[in-house]
């Protein structure tokens, strides 16, 4: 089986970085910090009470689980943004493109090795998260749909990362630009919703709760479908609805009932845009001296 | 091979390539030389299809650059100016990635690297890291890369420019093998006098055009080089320096010790009248010799803009 160049060549010279062990190291220890502390307390609250607080357990699931995704939406634009924009600066993005290779597949290389690391950042903390199994509550197959939640916003937020690599020269500009473009999505689209909420609330729309249409912008958003998968696991906790309480008046229809998988679908579009645009952004005739 | 033909690219109101018309044969070393911004790196850019011109065609074996660049880039290898290397990266690894671009896996592309190793002696460096290869050893790893897939055509941007004399004969010693190959070269290069000693053709580019091209010998013999003639004379100049002052063709004299450099525009036939003329006014001559065209004068000669000579006079007379 023919390996994209790309992606091995990446691989072999991550895996020889003293970086690459020290990301996971790092990593897992915040999130063993995180699960460890929010054991001692639970630890500490059945010796002052003498009573067993199950839920808790979970909470250190959604505790662990959102540390680790807030993690992910840290560390996959830095991984990223320096891809194509380190080969530029290393001067080898030139040789490459001289090459039988296409742009496509140097694109596709960076992000799967990308992906690679993110992987292994998720499955290294499959002992962290499973201290959670322990006290049960949660499936495997929960689990699961948590991994394909990371999945899809490592894959988002890694091409944001990728595009804004091939879209600028210097890796410092290209991280700074993923981070706002990554924040725009997360930060972005609830803070339209907020907004929107509060405009037809002082205009009496829709009766002045929810925030209308402007709901499904947070299709768009990888922190809305990581919460509605939290959701599904453990109901919900109606923290975020204290902050914002448009979150509970959303519009009705098939994709709000669908919420996890039309989500999936908008930010794998999303991705493939993202990706085809870096693709373009490589490709050699299109770039001027 | 390789053709080009009314190749045209501005960059706003810059105007880098100017019609720019071009042909290399097969198995020629072709060296492309020109002044700071004749053009020479967008040819080289556009001819490795990074660069997209604004009007013209650039054809390597039939295959048009802008057309079918996939195709194309199979055919050429590309030597670049700088050396694009990765950290942790050994000689060999780095050999065999640039294998895998061209679809070469395995033992076969095992084997061609260290051919190729062998081909620019780095062997004995193939387990070493890429970065700690010294300035000499990258470019020929450099050369080698641009070899792995036996491309029809090698383009070389200034392949030795930054290099200490030693690593830059090596360099030389390697193309002239590759030329003994009868391997297609195209070599842009400011240093000259090497350009001269293993090319086989030669393109002056000028102002986005190609003001002369064709074969070395050639051109060296059909251009009037003004190459001045040194007259050695053994006692007073005097005699002769009057014949010369009163000679139509001579344009300049300047004297050096016993010699006297004349600027003399005459052909053979009349170098011979000049002579006689001196020896039958009574100087004693021991040596007449007009120095042999070199590619530096050619390029001298061709590239020397009347604007340019006047901002040198200037700046010699207020002694900038």
């Amino acid at each position: 089986m023919k390996i994209n160049p790309v992606y091995k060549q990446e691989t072999k010279v991550s895996a020889r970085s003293f970086r690459f062990p020290l990301v996971i190291f790092l990593f897992n220890c915040i999130l063993a910090l995180v699960a460890l502390l929010d054991m001692y307390s639970m630890i500490t609250q059945v010796k002052r009470t003498a009573e067993i607080q199950y839920s808790s357990f979970l909470s250190l699931y959604i505790f662990v689980a959102t540390v680790e995704f807030t993690l992910l939406l840290f560390l996959v634009p830095a991984i990223t943004a320096g891809t194509i924009s380190g080969e530029r600066e290393r001067q080898t993005l030139d040789l490459m493109l001289t090459t039988s290779m296409s742009p496509t597949d140097i694109v596709l290389g960076k992000l799967l090795a990308s992906l690679s690391t993110v992987l292994l950042l998720i499955v290294s903390s499959f002992p962290i998260i499973a201290l959670v199994f322990i006290y049960g509550g949660v499936m495997v197959k929960d689990i699961a749909l948590l991994l394909l939640c990371y999945g899809m916003t490592a894959l988002l937020t890694g091409s944001i990362g990728i595009f804004c690599s091939s879209s600028f020269k210097k890796t410092t500009i290209a991280t700074v630009v993923s981070y706002c473009l990554t924040a725009a999505l997360v930060i972005g689209t609830v803070a339209v919703n907020h907004l929107a909420s509060l405009l037809l609330r002082v205009t009496a729309v829709q009766g002045g709760r929810g925030s209308g249409n402007f709901f499904y912008l947070l299709l768009l958003n990888p922190a809305s479908t990581f919460r509605t998968v939290l959701n599904s696991q453990i109901g919900s906790q109606a923290m975020l609805e204290n902050f914002f309480p448009w979150l509970l008046y959303k519009p009705e229809s098939l994709i709000i009932e669908h919420w996890f998988i039309a989500g999936l679908g908008v930010q794998f579009a999303l991705s493939v845009l993202f990706l085809r645009l870096a693709v373009e952004k490589v490709k050699p005739c299109k770039r001027m001296r | 091979m390789l053709k080009i033909e009314q190749l045209k690219k501005r960059f706003g109101q810059i105007v880098a390539l100017d019609g720019l018309n071009m042909s290399v044969e097969e198995g020629t070393l072709y060296g492309f030389v020109g002044p700071n911004g004749a053009g020479k790196t967008t040819t080289i850019k556009i001819l490795t299809g990074l660069l997209l011109p604004d009007g013209g065609t650039v054809t390597i074996d039939g295959i048009d650059v802008t057309k079918e660049p996939r195709k194309v880039m199979e055919k050429i290898g590309y030597v670049p100016d700088f050396f694009g290397v990765y950290d942790n990266l050994k000689v060999e690894e780095y050999m065999e990635f640039f294998a895998s671009c061209y679809g070469i896996l395995g033992l076969k592309a095992r084997r061609r690297c260290m051919m190729l190793l062998e081909q620019v002696r780095l062997d004995e460096k193939a387990g070493f890291y890429v970065e700690g290869l010294s300035r000499g050893m990258k470019q020929r790893l450099s050369l080698a890369r641009a070899l792995i897939h036996n491309p029809s055509i090698l383009i070389m941007d200034e392949p030795t420019a930054g290099l200490d004399p030693r690593t830059r004969f090596e360099f030389r010693q390697i193309l002239k093998e590759l030329r003994d190959q009868e391997k297609t070269i195209f070599i842009s290069s400011h240093i000259l006098p090497e350009l001269a000693e293993v090319c086989t053709d030669i393109g002056i580019v000028d102002q986005g055009k190609v003001v002369l091209e064709g074969a070395m010998t050639d051109i060296l013999s059909q251009i009037n080089v003004s190459s001045p003639l040194t007259i050695s004379i053994k006692g007073s100049k005097e005699e002769a320096l009057s014949v010369l002052r009163s000679h139509s063709k001579v344009e300049t004299i300047t004297i050096r010790q016993e010699d006297i450099v004349v600027n003399f525009k005459g052909d053979r036939q009349e170098e011979i009248i000049l002579l006689q003329q001196l020896i039958e006014a009574g100087t004693k001559i021991y040596g007449f010799v007009r120095e042999r065209g070199n590619l530096e004068s050619v390029f001298m000669e061709i590239t020397n803009h009347e604007e340019e000579r006047l901002v040198l006079l200037h700046e010699d007379q207020s002694g900038l």
